[in-house]
Parts: C-alpha cells; structure tokens; sequence
C-alpha cells in the first residue's frame, strides 16, 4: 500500500464519518445544510462558532444535537445581562474537608465541557463575554494563580440575536476574533417549516446516539492539519485578506470607502483550514481555490469591521466579501 | 514513468492554455485600439477629399494614422507576448473541466522537492494527473473574436467608403498665365518712331546711338506686340535710368570744366573771344575763334607781341591746370576737414558729450560729404576735357619754344574743343530721348488706364488725321454755325488747350472773306457746315472724356507776321479737322503753333504735368505725311 493509497482511505472514513454525523444530526434538524457543514468545519478545525439568527431559528437545538451526536460534554450557558464571569468560569470557595480542615476549592464553571453553548452571548456584558476569551484561545482558564486546562476537543458554540434587537450587547472585536466563523442561520423555507411542525408538534421522540467519538473527532481535527494547501491556493486566499482591508493590496472602492479595519491574520488561517476541510468534505486531498472562496464569508464577515459611513449606509460585509472575490484573480504573479 | 508522462501532458495542456490565453488578450487588446487609428484614418480621409487638403497636411495626417496603427500593432503584440500569471493556464482548464483546482494543484505540488511531498501530497499529485487526458485547452480557454471588433468593422467599413466615393470639388485654379502685349496706337507708334529715326540722323556721338537703337527695338518690340506690359515698363525704366545717368552728370562736369577754361582763358587778349564763346556755352564759336587765333599765330604778318604772346602762353598754361588745380584744392580741403573730424572725434570720446561738438562733427561730416560730390564732378570734369587740357598744356609749352608749333597746338585745341561739342549734341540728343521716354512711358500709363475703348479711339483719331475718312461720327459742332475767323493770315486763337479733348476752335471758320485776297471778315458769316451758332459739343469719336484738370485754362496768342497769302491759319485748321493733319498749309500752321507752345513752355511757369498734355496735344495734331 503505497502513503496515497493511505491517504485516500483516511479520506473516505473522514467523510464516511462526517456522513454518518451529518445524518444523525438531520435527524433533528431540517435543513440548514450549510450551517451544519459550518459548524462540523469549526470544530474539525479546532476551533469556535457563532452562529447568529432571530430567536426561534433552532440555533441551540442544533448545537445540542451536535453535542449529543458526538459523545461529548456538553455544557450550556445562558447569557443575561446579570451573568458574571465567575459564573462561567467557576469561583473558589471554601470547603470543609473530611478532616474538619477549611480548604478554598474551585468549583469549575460551565466553561469547562467539550461543547460549550454560549446562548445569546450578545446579552451579557462585554466583561462577562470577554471572560470566555482566554478559554477559547489557549483552551485553559486561569483563576487566581491557578491555570486549569480545558479538556480536548473543545468547542465553543455561540448563539446570538442579530445587534439591532433590544437589550444586547455588540460583542468586542478581540471576542469576535476568536470565532472561527460567523454562521447565519437563515429562515427555513415553506417545506422546511412543513417537517419541523410534523416532528415538533407529535408525539415522536427522537433518541440521538453518538456517533464519533472523542477520540475520533481529534484524529480527524488532525486529518485536516495534514490536508495539503497549493502556493496558488494560498497566495490567492492572502490576496482576498489583503483586499478587505482599505490600504491593502486589490483593495476594491468599496472597502476603501466603507470599511474600517479588515480581517486579522485569523481570518486568511480560518479561510484556508475551512478549505482543508471543504476539501475533504468532498474527498479531495488539496485545498483548492473553490473551497477558499467558499469559505470566505463566514470566515471574514465577522473581521471586517465597518466605518460609520458603512454602518450609516447600511452596507453589509458579506457584499464586500463577494465583491472581492469577484475581483481577485485566480493567478497572479 | 506514467506519472511523469501524465505530468508532461499536463504542463503541455497548460502551456497551450497560456498561449490562447495570451491570444485571447491580444485579440481583446486589438479590439479596444483598433477604432482608434480607423476612425482617424477615416476622419482624415474624408477632411482630405471633403476639403481638399495639401500634399504637406496630408503626409502629416498619414504619419498621424501610421503612429496610431503602429501603437495598435505594439499594444496587441505587447499582449500577446506578456506572459500570463502563473497557473493561469492550468487554472483555466481546472475550472472550464469543474476539476476544483486539481491540475494546478497537482502540477504546483510537482516542483516542491520530494521530501516535502506528503502522503496527502502525493495523493493530490495523483488525483490531479489522473484527469490529464480529460484536459482540451482550446475548449478550456475559447479565443472568440470580442464583440469590440464590430466597432472596428463599422470604422473599417467608413474608412472604405471614404475611400471608394470620390468628392468633385468645385476648386477655382487660377487663369493660366496669359500673354497680353502692350498696345500702342499706330499713330503713336509712327510718332515714336520718326523721333527715333530723326535722333538717329542728328546724333553722331556713339553712345547717343546705341541709346537710340535700343529705343528703336523697343518701339518695333511693342509694335509686334511682342512686350507685356511690365516688361515694356520695365525696359523703358532701364533705358531711362542709364540715361538719365549719364546725360545729366556729364553736362553738368563739362559745364563745370569748360566754365574754368573760359575763366582763364579770358585773361589774354588773343584768346578773349574764344573765352566768351566758351562762357556762353557756344562750343562751335570757340573751336573757330581758336583756329583764328592758330592762324594769326601762324602768320607773319599783324603777329601779336611778345607781351601778347607771353600772356596767352600764361593763360593757356594756367587753363590747362584749371582741372588738375580745382582738384588739388578740393583734395586740400578735405585733408584739413579730416583732421579737423579727427580731432573732434578724439575731443568727443575725451570731453564729456556736449552740444557743441555733436554740432561740429556733424557740420563737418556734411562738408566731407559736400567736398566727394564736389570732386567726382570735378574729376568727370577732368575727364570730359582731358584731351583739351593736355592739348593746351603742350600749346603752352610750344608757345614759350616756338610761335608756329604753338600754333599749331592751339589748332588742335580747336578740335578737341568740336570733339567736346559733338559730345554735347550726343547728350542734347539723350536728353531729348530721354523726354520722349518719359512721354512714352506716361502715355503707355494712360493708355493702359483707359483700356480697349482708348486704343479704339486712338486708332479712328489716327486715322482721321491721316486724312483716312471721318470716321464713325461726326461732332455736333460740324453742324454748328461757326463764328467767323480772326481774320485773313491771322493766327487763330488756341482756347481750352487740354489733351485728349481736342476743342475746335473758335473763330477758326473759313468766314465769307476771300482767303486768297486775305481780306476775311473779323467775324465772318461763314457757313461752314450748315449750322449757324458755334458748336456746343463735341465729336465724341475724337475725344476721350474730359481732362479734369485744376488749374485754369488761359488763352495763349500767337502772333505772326501777316504775309498776305495763302489760305488763313484758321481756314488750315478747319480743313485740317476735316481732311486730316496732312498738307504743307497745315504744317506750316502746326510749326508756328507748335514753337509758340515750345517758347511758353520754356519760359512760362507751367506745372510739370500740364506740360505733357500740351505735348501730347501738340503730338495728336502734328502734321501726317
């Protein structure tokens, strides 16, 4: 057996299993096919999603569903104005030991789970959501002079209501940053809602078992590590980074008159380990082009921060986006 | 060795990909340049044929559309030779086959060193190669011709167009040179021509000769009708200017040397009366006084005296210097003005400028240029009598010697002196021609004034006056009653004396008097036609329109003895008009009238263009043979 032929046959049990996921989850959740794809790609990447839609959308139930999919802890918070960070992270507090002795013990918060829903993050307070920050990144939470790790895999999946709702807090830029996408969730469509009312509104129950496991969801966050990216492949999905920015390179008239500050270096990382992913998804051993523009959106969407002209005209990222990978080319020497 | 095949095709796929991509841009390249240099050429074709430009303007608007399709050719050509990005080529043909970047892919991944290669590399190398035979680069990358070129086709249609029609410009060319001779009224062809004839018999001198012949050429040149008009003037001009030249200069240095001749000469006695002929300018008087005086030399007896002959010696000697003096002294003088500038000049740049020696230098500068004048006339005064002063030099030397050789020497004096004269008749006569020159030219003025009609009218006068028939028509005043004449053998009185109207005269009827007795009545009931008041008008035929002339007409008389006989003056002049100007009697007429004009004119003051109409009047009605 030659390292390609090994190769293909850790792509198709990648999407063997990525089937079967794919399955289970649809068990619950109708449509939303591209939302699902998004959220399976934050997490095969390793890293985090924030999924945004008006209340209603099944945004929870989706990430519930994932959870249980995949076998592993899951942990929900709800974000009120009220939360504190203590009560996300854990607190420390004092115990009475078996031998009478008082000892201060921390007590882990929510965050500590393999899947960690942030339900409508956008209604805490900046200071509470930013406590999320250290764990999303470093995937540890440190209290006091204590560092705790987060165990592997670790996921984070945030919900929020679109920023023009009341009582809501626009997430920091550092915060949205550390979201590997941005996913929308849209409306269902007429047949969509037509098979949510038939499973929502009888008596059918339906029991979801795990499908992957721990370990298997971090051999394929691995696979995708080993996905090959061509220079072209590359250079192309740096040039689209470049162009969101106003003074960048390939810059389109609109995103020097509308936007702020482009995506961060995150973002040109998230465009191309979403390829990675994309690529496999469709069995293929490279990222390709394709996959980079696909991921585009959800990737940048979020990491381009408009100026108040754009915010005032109403410009919405996702148009600057596709205007750029319109205008970027292919190949460029 | 199947890899390496596939791969080979795969870079071949994509380097045919990259030469129709690079075909594709040139052809768009064309399509976007090419209108330019058609409209133009098409623009500028038309302006060319439309409004006809010239050869210079026309190989600038070429070299215009030359630059612009050269440009066109360079930019296409530029295009085409541009390399295309990297993978440009594969790309194209990854995404016109939906292969998502497999080809690229796999030929990217190819020139990484082979410790780099992953499995998941390889597997990619291996998955792009395995659709090379799928690849067809000219489906993958179309060249289809840009929909541009239709604006091309439209301009190239226009500039074919242009091209093919041809505009009819309605262009003006000027007239094709034409020859249109001077004419000159045979009469005054005939005029002209006895003046020349007449001269040439007169003149002995040989410059006066040449001067005339080529008068006379010019004459025969305009009577062949062989001259423009510009050229007619211009010959005229010349002849003119080389004799005007001449004539004046040389009259005014002989004049100037004969003058100190006679001074001197006149201090003896025995030369006296060649000294007062040669003051009055009668060069012939002095020539014969002076052979007197050779021949009274010569004789032995009534010999002048020693005394006499010691003066005349003198006086010859001193006549002999006169010019050689006249120009030592002029030379002196200038020598003393020179230096007299020159130390102004140096005062000038020494002294701070002032009024008074700008004021010398200036004064002196025109005596300078007073004194060049005073020797060149003096040197041609020198020249004209050269023979003469060296001939009186040698009397006077012959003279202190020996009486007869003296004499013999103031002989010779006596026809240097007719050689001088003869000089002078020559420059008489290049005066004269020199005046009817100036008629000439004048007339020729006038005539081209005057256009056709004119010369019609000048050739019935002419004709007419050779008695050639009356013409067309006949004047009013031929049925008029005219008054009677002055008298028998009485001049008439000329009236109204302008040119070309030629008046009748006024009391210039034949009369009832007998012309043979001479006994006609001062106011005659002649009939001389049938009318009986003085005509009112005039022959139309015979006179062009009236000379508007400002100053006032007087009457001139000319008296004449009263003979007794032949016909009366007006008598002659009323057949004259009638008949033409032929006949002795009119002749006779004309020459009593004609030196009365002559003589008013030279002694009255008349103005200088009032003295060419009476000329020209009296030329009109000279006597025809």
């Amino acid at each position: 057996m030659t390292s390609s032929d090994n190769a293909r046959r850790e792509v198709e049990e990648f999407q063997k299993k990525v089937g079967t996921l794919r399955e289970e989850i649809g068990r619950v959740i109708v449509g939303n096919r591209e939302v699902i794809d998004g959220v399976l790609s934050c997490m095969l990447a390793g890293s985090h999603a924030l999924l945004e839609g008006v209340p209603g959308l099944g945004k929870t139930l989706l990430v519930r569903t994932l959870s249980s999919a995949l076998g592993l802890e899951f942990k929900r918070i709800q974000f009120t104005p009220d939360l504190m960070p203590a009560d996300i992270i854990g607190t420390v507090v004092l115990d009475e030991a078996a031998d009478g002795k008082h000892v201060f013990e921390f007590r882990r918060g929510p965050v500590f789970a393999n899947v960690v829903l942030a339900d409508e993050i956008n209604r805490a307070t900046p200071k509470t959501q930013s406590a999320l920050l250290e764990a999303m990144q470093e995937h540890r939470v440190t209290v006091g002079r204590t560092t705790h790790t987060i165990e592997e895999p670790y996921f984070v999946l945030a919900t929020q209501n679109p920023l023009e709702m009341e009582g809501t807090y626009p997430l920091p830029e550092a915060q949205l940053d550390r979201f590997f996408f941005k996913l929308e969730v849209p409306f269902p469509s007429r047949e969509e809602l037509h098979t949510i009312l038939e499973r929502t509104t009888s008596d059918e129950e339906t029991e979801l078992r795990p499908v992957i496991s721990r370990a298997e969801m971090l051999g394929m966050q691995a696979l995708v590590r080993r996905v090959p990216a061509a220079r072209h492949v590359r250079d192309f999905a740096i040039r689209v980074l470049q162009a969101t920015h106003p003074n960048g390179e390939g810059a389109p008239a609109s995103v020097k008159r509308f936007v702020r500050t482009g995506a961060s270096p995150r973002g040109v990382q998230a465009m191309l380990l979403a390829a990675k992913v994309r690529a496999l998804f469709d069995g293929r051993f490279a990222a390709a082009i394709d996959d980079v523009k696909a991921s585009a959106r959800p990737a940048l969407r979020h990491r381009i921060l408009l100026s108040f002209e754009g915010e005032a005209e109403g410009v919405r990222p996702d148009t600057l986006i596709d205007e750029i990978l319109q205008l970027t080319a292919s190949a460029k020497d | 060795m199947a890899e390496v095949r596939a791969a080979r095709r795969a870079r071949r796929a994509a380097a045919r990909a990259d030469r129709r991509l690079r075909a594709r841009a040139a052809l768009d390249r064309l399509s976007l340049w090419l209108p330019a240099p058609l409209g133009y050429s098409a623009a500028a074709l038309a302006a060319v044929k439309v409004f006809g430009i010239g050869p210079a303007t026309q190989r600038t608007l070429l070299g215009i559309a030359i630059v612009l399709a050269g440009l066109t050719v360079g930019a296409a050509l530029l295009a085409l030779l541009r390399r295309p990005p990297r993978w440009a080529g594969a790309l194209a043909l990854d995404q016109h086959h939906g292969l998502s970047d497999r080809v690229t892919i796999a030929l990217s991944l190819l020139e990484l060193p082979p410790g780099e290669l992953t499995d998941f590399s390889a597997a990619a190398i291996e998955d792009g190669l395995a659709v090379v035979d799928r690849l067809d680069a000219r489906r993958a990358v179309p060249v289809p011709i840009p929909r541009e070129f239709a604006w091309s086709l439209l301009l190239a249609t226009a500039l074919g167009v242009c091209a093919w029609f041809e505009v009819r410009l309605t262009r003006v060319l000027p007239p094709p040179p034409s020859f249109e001779p001077v004419v000159m009224a045979a009469d005054d062809l005939d005029l002209f021509g006895d003046i020349a004839r007449r001269l040439a018999e007169k003149s002995g001198d040989p410059a006066s000769l040449a001067a005339i012949r080529r008068f006379n050429t010019l004459i025969e040149d305009i009577a062949a009708r062989r001259l423009e008009r510009r050229e007619a003037f211009e010959r005229l001009s010349d002849l003119e200017a080389e004799l005007a030249k001449s004539a004046e200069i040389d009259r005014e240095a002989r004049e100037l040397g004969l003058e100190g001749l006679a001074r001197e000469l006149g201090r003896s006695g025995l030369a006296k009366n060649a000294a007062q002929a040669l003051e009055q300018k009668r060069l012939a008087d002095a020539a014969k006084a002076l052979r007197d005086l050779a021949e009274r030399l010569k004789r032995k007896t009534q010999a002048p005296s020693r005394a006499e002959l010691d003066r005349l010696r003198s006086a010859v000697e001193r006549a002999s210097r006169v010019s050689s003096e006249r120009l030592a002294a002029i030379e002196q003088r200038r020598r003393e003005l020179s230096e007299e500038k020159q130390s102004l000049l140096k005062r000038k740049s020494a002294e701070a400028p002032n009024d008074k020696t700008e004021g010398n230098l200036a004064e002196n500068q025109r005596k300078l240029e007073r004194l060049d004048r005073d020797k060149e006339r003096a040197e041609r005064a020198a020249r004209e009598i050269s023979d003469l002063d060296r001939q009186l030099a040698q009397a006077a030397q012959d003279l202190a010697k020996e009486t007869s050789a003296g004499a013999e020497d103031i002989r010779r004096s006596a026809e240097e002196l007719e050689k001088v004269e003869k000089r002078e008749l020559g420059e008489k006569e290049k005066r004269e021609l020199l005046e009817r020159l100036r008629e000439m030219k004048e007339l020729l003025r006038q005539q081209g004034q005057g256009g056709k009609e004119r010369q019609r009218q000048m050739a019935r006068f002419g004709q007419r006056a050779r008695g050639g028939g009356s013409g067309e028509g006949e004047g009013e005043s031929q049925s008029g009653s005219q008054k009677g004449g002055a008298g028998p053998g009485q001049i008439g009185r000329i009236e109204q004396v302008q040119v070309p109207r030629i008046t009748r005269v006024p009391g210039a009827g034949s009369g009832a008097g007998d012309p043979a007795s001479g006994n006609g009545d001062a106011k005659g009931q002649g009939e001389a036609a049938s009318g009986r008041e003085a005509g009112r008008g005039h022959d139309e035929h015979m006179a062009g329109d009236p000379t508007a002339l400002k100053g006032e007409t007087h009457d001139v008389t000319a008296a004449a003895p009263d003979t007794g006989q032949g016909a009366a003056s007006a008598e002659v002049i009323h057949g004259a008009a009638e008949r033409g100007f032929v006949g002795k009697a009119y002749r006779d007429v004309y020459v009593d009238y004609h030196t009365v004009a002559e003589q008013a004119l030279e002694h009255d003051q008349i103005p200088p263009g009032y003295r060419f109409y009476v000329r020209r009047y009296f030329q009109l009605i000279r006597p025809r043979e």
